[in-house]
């Protein structure tokens, strides 16, 4: 009973922190504590592994659904002309 | 001892540009993703360049992406404001944002895989979302953006970005339970 009462209070601190352990942003980093704890607790809970599984398969599939870019080449290639021109005139 | 001399004008032109010019891609796609349209999209990025080198005096040199995002947000805001007065709320102006479509190479075979089996049902999980919490995914997950130029973005702290970013994650993912995505056909 305490054993599956830890295990969930582990599971739910997990939870709250498994995207900011996968983005590793640097404004949200967890602290090393926190990393090796987390690791710890995928390391042996099959649930929190697939929740941390399936956030990186839609991360990647968000990232291949944007096709790297949507971009027109020929729009940066403007801008960047037009950032020139800023320079130009400025110096006229 | 002397002071340091401030740069000179060629100098400051030319940091301008070193900063500047490496952006220019991510602050297309994201005009685009604002403004749903490639010309008002290159419109508002040369407006955001224009008022950009009129305040580099005032840029200290660090973050230059996150620094052109805010201004690129302040600048479609006001634009937003000159066309219609006070209709336009901070998170209104990404409530159209999509996921950018379009292919610059030939896709592997994997990611055709993807494309096609996840495209509707990612679409629709996607476009279901709350505008809100729909900027934030597509900031980060999309545009690849950190929290902080998200927020920048947004214009809201990046303890919002966060939570709106994991509740829309959540929710995405949710939606894809029986999808290709959950069922582990995913490498």
């Amino acid at each position: 009973m305490t054993g599956t009462l830890r295990q969930m209070l582990t599971c739910h601190w997990s939870a709250r922190r498994i995207q900011r352990y996968l983005d590793a942003d640097p404004a949200a980093r967890l602290t090393p504590g926190e990393i090796s704890r987390l690791e710890q607790h995928l390391a042996t809970c099959e649930k929190c592994t697939q929740v941390a599984d399936e956030h990186r398969v839609l991360h990647r599939a968000l990232v291949l659904w944007s096709g790297g870019t949507a971009v027109d080449p020929r729009s940066v290639d403007r801008v960047r002309d037009f950032l020139s021109t800023i320079n130009d005139e400025d110096t006229a | 001892m002397t002071a340091p001399r401030p740069p000179d004008d060629g100098t400051r032109k030319s940091s301008f540009r070193e900063q500047v010019e490496p952006e220019i891609e991510v602050l297309l796609r994201v005009a685009l993703t604002i403004t749903s349209n490639q010309a008002d999209a290159e419109d508002l990025v040369q407006e955001t360049l224009l008022r950009a080198y009129r305040a580099i005096d005032r840029f200290d040199g660090r973050h230059p992406r996150a620094w052109l995002l805010t201004i690129l947000r302040n600048t479609n805001a006001n634009l937003h404001r000159r066309q219609r007065p006070g209709t336009i709320g901070d998170w209104e102006l990404l409530r159209t944002a999509r996921p950018a479509f379009g292919r610059a190479e030939l896709p592997s075979a994997e990611d055709s895989f993807v494309d096609h089996q996840l495209h509707a049902d990612l679409d629709a999980a996607v476009r279901a979302l709350d505008p809100r919490f729909r900027a934030a995914l597509i900031l980060v997950d999309v545009h690849e953006l950190s929290y902080s130029e998200a927020a920048a973005v947004m214009g809201v702290p990046v303890g919002t970005v966060m939570s709106r970013l994991s509740r829309a994650r959540d929710r995405v993912r949710t939606s894809l339970r029986f999808s290709p995505l959950t069922r582990g056909d995913l490498p």
